[in-house]
């Protein structure tokens, strides 16, 4: 569907529907959920990504065809203790992305265990996706692609590998999140829609694929 | 420090500025703030003389909030933590630790944050360049978590212990110095803040939130309506005891007087941080402007000059009596 008028301000009826959804990420230290943000938000990748104390708070915004889809997105911290603060992230959030590294079999068994206390405890229409991150470090893998394929299906996830490295199916994982959150009006999300002249188009457009097309 | 008219992309602890680093505006602040600084450590000689270490009074109360000058920091914070004369009266102690045979999850949680540990920073960045600091940091990480056994290992700890590196790296026995520091820093001057059920600075959190309450009431209603509690936004905020949140001079500035009259002057920060953006605060119309308002607050300029930072935390915010912080801090004890 086309956008009127270049469609780069809100602006009222000439704009499609805006929603905005709080998204949390969860998963062990180290997996890579701040890569995964930041090459999401930032179109960026660091070799040494600083350790996340607490939790930090990025928005991005997706296009996806007439609706405008904006990520409220925690990023939490993996260290173990921090675990009691995570009710504070996901509380009323829409989607979360659950993150293991392919190479530790340790961090598969964590995200099961996110998995278990979301399905439990957080909304219960949340959106869950699995990223099986650090995909091109395949040579070391210890977690294989069916197994965690399996465990998704059963447990009704959306799953992907990812490499925030190489950038494979970072926009797409939080694509496909966007596709599957219900976007009516009055769909009971938090999305109270920005008001007009607000932000939303100053943060810069999903770098790669994914936006506006 | 940078000439200025060298732009240098390195900042004289060994930061990489980030790429839309003003230096307009940093010069301006160095040429305020070395002047300053160098009439402080005239009057901090004539306290000190050569003394190789100093006793707590008002006098040196008063000078710490004024800054201790670069050259005299190591000394003094050793001095006021009392940490020099523990680290006299135990003088094995942190070969015993650094040698014990170290617990393994605490091993390896300790090395997958070493090179997440200011990465940017020069003396952070390279293992093979012999100032790295990467293993001293390891060493002091792994003989605090070995020593105090609950508290092992919380991550925030690696930014305080790297940043007390840099501060100190040119003293004698530097290492086992900041061990000492890190030692008495989280066992004698913060509460439980490392502690593995993460109470106390749950509490703390919901403590800067009532004192908001009661300093700025407007900031708290508008706050509250759009949803933001405090921990979301001050949790590195006390963890890292601002380090890798203010800019390097201004955290320095803040150690120097946390390390002399204690835990209190974090509250003072974060109320100092609401205090210098209250226009702003109000102006914003929803949860994600406010946390970004809050992001840009703590490394923009209002922060920057850090003399000013510091004069708004002692004078504008007038007084915080502990009496009341002790007795709300016991009030929302029963909500955390
Ligand atoms: N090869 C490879 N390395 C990655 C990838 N994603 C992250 N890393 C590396 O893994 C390390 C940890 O990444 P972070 O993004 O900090 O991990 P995190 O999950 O946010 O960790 P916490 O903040 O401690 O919870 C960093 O050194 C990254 O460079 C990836 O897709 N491939
Ligand atoms: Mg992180």
């Amino acid at each position: 569907m086309s956008q009127r008028g270049g469609a780069q301000r809100p602006n009222g009826a000439a704009q499609g529907k805006i929603c905005q959804f709080k998204l949390v990420l969860l998963g062990e230290s180290a997996v890579g959920k701040s890569s995964l943000v930041l090459r999401f938000v930032k179109g960026q990748f660091h070799e040494y990504q600083e350790s996340t104390i607490g939790a930090a708070f990025l928005t991005q915004t997706v296009c996806l065809d007439d609706t405008t889809v904006k990520f409220e997105i925690w990023d939490t911290a993996g260290q173990e203790r921090y675990h009691s603060l995570a009710p504070m992230y996901y509380r009323g959030a829409q989607a979360a992305i659950v993150v293991y590294d392919i190479t530790n079999q340790d961090t598969f068994g964590r995200a099961k265990t996110w998995v278990k206390e979301l399905q439990r405890q957080a909304s219960p229409n949340i959106v869950i996706a699995l990223a099986g991150n650090k995909a091109d470090l395949s040579n070391k893998r210890m977690v294989e692609y069916e197994e965690a394929q399996g465990y998704a299906e059963e447990n009704s996830l959306l799953f992907m590998e990812t490499s925030a490295k190489t950038a494979m199916n970072v926009n797409d994982i939080f694509l496909a999140i966007a596709k599957k959150l219900p976007k009516s009006d009055s769909g009971g999300q938090s999305g109270q829609r920005p008001q007009p002249g607000v932000r939303l188009n100053e943060q810069n457009q999903a770098s790669e694929g994914g936006c506006c097309k | 420090m940078s000439s200025g008219l060298v732009q240098n992309d390195v900042d004289g602890y060994g930061f990489q500025r980030p790429s839309n680093f003003n230096h307009g505006e940093y010069d301006a602040f160095m040429a305020e703030y070395l002047p300053v600084m160098t009439r402080r450590a005239l009057r901090w000689e004539k306290v000190i003389g050569n003394a190789s270490r100093i006793n707590k009074s008002r006098t040196v109360k008063r000078f710490c909030r004024k800054g201790i000058p670069a050259s005299l920091r190591p000394m003094v914070w050793m001095s006021i933590t009392g940490a020099d004369v523990r680290m006299e009266s135990n003088p094995h102690l942190y070969q015993q630790m650094l040698s014990a045979n170290h617990d393994r999850e605490l091993t390896e949680t300790i090395e997958m944050d070493i090179h997440r540990t200011f990465p940017d920073n020069a003396y952070f960045s390279n293992p093979n360049d012999n100032k790295c600091l990467r293993k001293p940091l390891y060493n002091i990480l792994i003989s605090i978590g070995h020593r105090n056994k609950t508290i092992a290992y919380c991550q925030g700890m690696n930014f305080i212990a790297g940043l007390m590196l840099l501060i100190m790296k040119d003293e004698d026995k530097y290492e086992e110095k900041v061990f000492w520091l890190m030692d008495t820093l989280i066992n004698n001057i913060l509460p439980d803040y490392y502690h593995p059920d993460m109470h106390a600075i749950q509490v703390d959190q919901e403590l800067l939130g009532e004192l908001v309450k009661w300093k700025y009431p407007a900031i708290h209603t508008h706050l509250d309506h759009l949803g933001l509690q405090w921990c979301l936004i001050g949790m590195k905020w006390f963890i890292c005891i601002f380090a890798d949140v203010l800019p390097i001079d201004t955290v320095l500035r803040v150690w120097d007087c946390l390390f002399s009259e204690g835990p209190k002057i974090l509250l003072r920060v974060a109320l100092a941080i609401v205090c210098r953006n209250q226009e702003k605060i109000l102006k914003c119309k929803n949860f994600s402007e406010v946390t970004d308002l809050f992001q840009e607050a703590v490394v923009g300029s209002d922060s920057l000059h850090c003399h000013s930072f510091l004069k708004c935390m002692f004078e504008e915010l007038g007084s915080l009596p502990m009496a009341r912080v002790n007795r709300v801090r016991e009030e929302v004890k029963t909500r955390v």
